[in-house]
């Protein structure tokens, strides 16, 4: 998105004017410099700070030379006020940025060559960017905790940088807060309550926090061992499920999916998807997804199309096998099938009348193809018994 | 409203709004959380009462304040951790903390530590198998002028040597057995 | 009516104390108590009793730190017609010596005296033939007196803590009354900024403008914390404060709280000080049942009231934004500024904190006047400091000394020179967040400026003297192993970058270091200071950075010469 936001808008910030690496530029007053910087094309390296997101100012990335202040300034925090003159690169921010950064990679294993976020890690493109190969200190890693405790993402801690995107975003948006900052000091890590499963937590599963980590600390379990970043494709496409009409993004390795997320430039939902949207596409090639019409085996007979009469099978638990979706429905072709609804219900509709048929539509259909839907139940049958399920 | 059939007795405990399990320091967290109005901001006041009345804090107390104050618990958790003067572990029954502090570290607080610990045998931090003597360590208990300090059983001891603590925790820990002896006796 | 009944209340407790003919006082703080001073409080009260006085002859008070820590158990002795005495090391025979010496015995028939103490009057008649007292008389004018000025610490030592009539006795209120009557708020904030204090906390900012800008903010609510998180490890002087005179800082709050115009104050007080964090409690109980807290403070329509909240434990809290966030009820990790606290503190409205010893020097000024504070102290450092001196020095205890004096007149004068045969070898200033300051700036005045350019920093009052048996690369990786445990973790530079300060001293001081480690060192410090969010961890580097500078000499001792190749 460009330009100015709903809330610059509705506010009507008065604006001022700084200068970034010599560039004049308008901003409504207080936003913050980096804010602006990256809205107008001006790159500044930065880890925790996320558009979505407060400010933290941990990650010390962002620093910037602001004229007159003896000290470089992150500017993630750093309010816009008129006449304020900004350096974002040089020198002294060069090295003080590549040592920071050096800091960061000696808590942060190098398993670039098999880890799945490469491509897409923004450690490693800020390492690419200040050439660091390796670290000049002592690696040192402050927590290995692997877990793989749940279906929707796993939590490899030895990657984590500690920016704590994960934890504002399942507080400040989410509104959920089952993760957050624990012990102190080098020991810190991001846990749920004594470190204990996803799943005891009260973690909804949206899978936000996946989304804004900036390395491999998050991933989703659907991609593990499947291909790097570079191997993926990505197509946009809308969310199928609600109304709300989400813009997602869904990587794949071929025809298959590997994971979804939003994209972050989504009108509606920005960077946010909740855990239908996100997790909830697994049918997509499931081996027992429809892909014919089926009808009733009893039905069937009764037209004569098998020569087996029906019986309902065993459910028990205790039964010898349990039933398929075999044992219910043949498959049948279109023409048939067609025709064997319009039959029935023009029986129906003759027989008794227009009311005793009730339509009722899917959520998973076109906003088109339901106001069909009600067009024909109203119009073609003659009734107003026609619903929707509304959700999914 | 008569609704239940239940005894009179049952009535009262509800009443008090005891802790299910019965627990009677329950009601005195409750008096505390009740003294803040039930007030978020009061979490680390309540952390204070609740390991005074318990002596440590454990998960089921951490989900009892996170459900009465409605802070969420991975919150809980993480302010409880950040704060060294919380403890997740019971004490012993004797204490003895060592002053770490500039003062105590520059006449040698760490050798007392070192000799308690290996007199002793508990690790630094620790409490002995048999619950009965905890050797922990503080940054500084703001009595510099008495360096190097150790605090038993809440009394302070100023000026002290490694020989001089050991004895003073032996003497301690053999009223105890003493006591234990006696007990068996009787 | 408020006003009548504080005077009448200071009025009965002053004619109360001077009807006596003298009066005892016993030092139980901390570090006495720790001495014994238990026991010496009762053994005095048993032989006082036992003289069977007249009435009003004698009275035993107890009070707060005398300063001389290192000789506790303290005993003071003022009597009408004699000289003030302070004895030293009172244990339980020797406090019956001094009772022996200067209280008169009444003479009695032997059937009037209970048996019980029939022992006692004899053993106290015996004591007089002793003469071990001399030998523990502290001169008042002995250097560690005569070179302090008291303006903090003038009551502490000579009023009982837990009552709010001694502290009235000794001109306690008088500030706040003064305040309410006769300034307006602009003219308070005035008065403490032409008064020239500066925050005592560490940083040194000037507290009449942290004041005058948080009176400007616009806001129906603004709050005023007292910050008692006394981290730093060797300091002691705000547990000492709040201990031993509360209702002085709890004095200083109030009127700040009325120059800024905020109607609700914490005190932020160390889990581990439970003594401070009872007197404070106490006191502000008290205040509010004499109507100096609550609702109309002093009959006036200016209301105010506080509490008490207790930390848990963690340095960083004694940043502000950290302390603010603790004071939520949060983790106490720091965040940017700005916003300043004066514009967006505790819950978001306008805060601002002050150390306890600011807040102790409020009243005084106010009392005094501005200029006449303001004649104490060096050019850019007005007024006293208090400082916890300790480590290895014969004196060691709790000095208020004014703004300017050497270093050299502090160990030498003051703390009467390293004991045995050891040299002094160092000062260390301000903590883990300050430096080492060596032999030769001893004669550097002691001010901010003067300490900040040694690359130290004046900090809260810790003052540790080092002598040449502590190693200095061993002494900094003391408090790096401080800093690594009291880092947040919010931010990479201190939260990995001391963690890397500390791995490469452990390889120095294992004799594995290689030359370019202390380049390497340096400049690794450097980057800590320079990147870090907070307080906490841009000075963490201090005490390595100042022991690189002056005794560099050491650590390139401890690296193996390079065999030739």
């Amino acid at each position: 998105m460009s330009g100015v936001s709903f809330n610059e808008a509705i506010l009507e910030l008065p604006m001022v004017t700084l200068t970034i690496d010599g560039k004049k530029i308008e901003a409504p007053a207080n936003t913050h410099v980096l804010q602006v910087a990256l809205k107008n094309g001006i790159e500044i390296p930065h880890l925790c700070y996320h558009p979505e997101l407060s400010v933290s100012g941990g990650c010390r990335l962002c620093i910037v030379e602001v004229e007159g202040y003896s000290q470089p300034v992150p500017s993630c925090g750093l309010a816009c006020t008129d006449g304020l003159v900004i350096t974002t690169q040089g020198e002294r921010l060069y090295e003080l940025r590549k040592n920071v950064l050096d800091l960061f990679i000696s808590d942060h294993p190098l398993d670039c060559v098999i880890c799945e976020k490469a491509g897409a890690c923004l450690l490693q493109e800020y390492a690419y960017e200040y050439g660091i190969k390796e670290t000049t200190y002592t690696p040192t890693i402050s927590s290995t905790l692997y877990q793989d405790d749940n279906p929707f993402f796993i939590r490899d801690h030895q990657y984590c940088i500690l920016c704590g995107r994960c934890v504002r975003m399942c507080d400040e948006i989410v509104g959920v807060h089952a993760i957050d900052f624990a012990k102190r000091g080098f020991e810190t890590n991001i846990a749920t309550p004594y470190d204990g499963p996803m799943i005891e937590s009260t973690c909804v599963f949206c899978g936000n926090c996946v989304q804004v980590c900036p390395t491999a600390a998050l991933m989703p379990v659907s991609r593990k061992d499947k291909g790097r970043e570079w191997e993926l494709d990505h197509k946009t496409t809308i969310c199928g499920y609600c109304g709300v009409g989400c813009q997602l993004e869904y990587a794949l390795k071929g025809d298959e999916i590997l994971y979804a997320q939003a994209s972050p430039d989504g009108p509606v939902n920005g960077e946010l998807l909740c855990t239908k949207g996100r997790y909830g596409w697994d049918f997509v090639l499931s081996p027992e997804r429809l892909t014919r019409p089926l009808i009733r085996r009893d039905l069937a007979y009764e037209l004569g199309l098998t020569s087996e009469p029906w019986e309902q099978p065993d459910t028990s638990p205790l039964a010898d096998r349990q039933p398929k979706i075999e044992d219910y429905f043949i498959p049948v072709d279109w023409e048939m099938a067609l025709d064997l609804v319009a039959s029935r219900l023009a029986a129906t509709v003759n027989e008794h009348d227009p009311d005793s048929v009730v339509g009722l539509a899917s959520a998973r259909c076109t906003n088109e193809e339901n106001y069909l839907f009600q067009k024909f139940i109203r119009a073609g049958i003659g009734t107003n018994n026609v619903d929707h399920c509304a959700r999914l | 409203m008569k609704t239940s059939s239940g005894s009179p007795t049952n009535k009262k405990q509800v009443k008090s709004e005891g802790h299910p399990s019965g627990d009677d320091r329950f009601k005195a967290l409750d008096r505390t959380m009740k003294r803040f109005n039930f007030e978020k901001d009061s979490l680390l006041e309540v952390l204070h009462d609740t390991q005074e009345i318990f002596g440590f804090l454990s998960d089921d107390l951490l989900i009892y304040i996170s459900t009465h104050l409605r802070v969420p618990l991975s919150q809980v958790y993480g302010v409880a951790t950040f704060y060294h003067f919380f403890t997740f572990e019971p004490l012993g029954k004797h204490n003895c903390i060592i002053c770490r502090g500039t003062a105590c570290h520059v006449k040698g607080s760490d050798v007392i530590t070192q000799a308690l610990s290996e007199e002793f045998a508990v690790p630094i931090g620790k409490t002995t198998e048999d619950g009965l003597f905890s050797l922990t360590t503080a940054r500084c208990i703001g009595s510099c002028g008495l360096a190097p300090v150790a605090v038993l059983n809440g009394a302070v001891h100023g000026k002290q040597t490694p020989q001089s603590m050991i004895t003073l925790v032996k003497d301690v820990l053999e009223q105890e057995t003493e006591v234990l002896e006696q007990g068996e006796a009787g | 009516m408020t006003l009548e009944k504080l005077e009448r209340m200071a009025q009965r407790e002053r004619q109360r104390q001077e009807k006596f003919e003298r009066r005892i006082f016993c030092c139980i703080s901390t570090a006495c108590l720790s001495a014994g001073a238990g026991q010496t409080i009762n053994a005095l009260q048993e032989a006082v009793d036992a003289c069977h006085c007249k009435e009003n002859d004698v009275e035993v008070v107890q009070t707060g730190c005398m300063g001389l820590c290192s000789r506790g158990p303290l005993v003071r002795v003022e009597d009408k017609s004699a000289e003030t005495l302070i004895y030293a090391d009172v244990d339980v025979d020797l406090s019956q010596q001094i009772i022996s010496k200067h209280v008169p015995m009444r003479k009695l028939t032997d059937e009037s005296i209970p048996e019980e103490m029939q022992e006692l009057r004899e053993n106290l008649k015996k004591a007089r033939r002793r003469k071990r007292l001399e030998k523990h008389i502290l001169g008042m004018d002995s250097p560690f007196f005569a070179k302090q000025e008291k303006i903090v610490l003038r009551n502490v030592g000579h009023l009982d803590p837990e009552k709010i009539e001694d502290y009235l006795a000794h001109g306690g209120y008088s500030a706040l009354r003064h305040v309410l009557q006769n300034m307006t708020a602009e003219e308070v904030c005035d008065e403490i900024l032409r008064s020239g204090l500066r925050g005592r906390g560490g940083g040194g900012y000037p507290t009449g403008l942290k004041w005058k800008s948080m009176h400007q903010e616009e806001s129906e609510t603004k709050f005023v914390v007292v910050n008692g998180d006394e981290g730093d490890p060797g300091a002691y002087m705000d547990r000492t404060m709040m201990e031993d005179n509360p209702h002085q800082v709890l004095e200083g709050m109030i009127i700040a709280a009325y120059a800024v115009g905020a109607s609700y104050g914490y005190f932020y007080i160390r889990g581990e000080y439970p003594i401070a964090v009872d007197r404070i409690r106490r006191a502000i109980r008290t205040a509010h049942r004499n109507g100096i807290l609550g609702k109309n403070v002093l009959g006036t329509d200016f209301n105010f009231d506080a509490a008490v909240r207790i930390g848990a434990g963690a340095f960083v809290c004694g940043e502000e934004t950290a302390l603010i966030h603790s004071v939520e009820g949060k983790r106490g990790m720091p965040r940017m500024r700005p916003p300043y606290p004066s514009t967006s503190g505790l819950w978001g409205k306008p805060t601002i904190v002050n150390n306890v010893e600011t807040m102790a020097n409020v009243p005084p000024i106010i009392n005094r006047g501005a200029d006449w504070y303001a004649n104490i102290g060096t050019e850019q450092s007005k007024g006293t400091k208090v400082f916890a001196l300790a480590g290895q020095l014969t004196n060691t205890g709790l000095i208020e000394v004014p703004m300017g004096i050497s270093l050299r007149e502090i160990v030498y004068d003051i703390g009467d020179d390293v004991p045995g045969d050891a040299e002094f070898k160092a000062a260390q200033t301000g903590g883990p967040s300050g430096g080492c300051i060596p032999h030769e700036h001893l004669d550097t005045p002691v001010d901010y400026e003067n300490l900040s350019k040694l690359g130290s920093i004046m900090g809260s009052g810790g003052l540790v003297i080092i002598d040449s048996t502590t190693s200095m690369p061993e002494f900094a990786r003391f408090f790096m192993d401080f800093c690594v445990d009291e880092s947040c973790g919010k931010c990479v530079p201190c939260r990995v970058g001391t963690i890397q300060i500390r791995i490469l001293l452990d390889k120095i001081i294992a004799g594995s270091g290689e030359p370019e480690d202390l380049n390497k060192l340096e400049d690794l410090c450097h980057i800590v200071k320079d990147t870090s969010l907070c307080g906490l961890g841009q000075s963490a580097p201090n005490p390595v950075l100042s022991t690189l500078k002056f005794f560099l000499d050491e650590y390139i001792a401890l690296i193996p010469a390079q065999e030739p190749a």
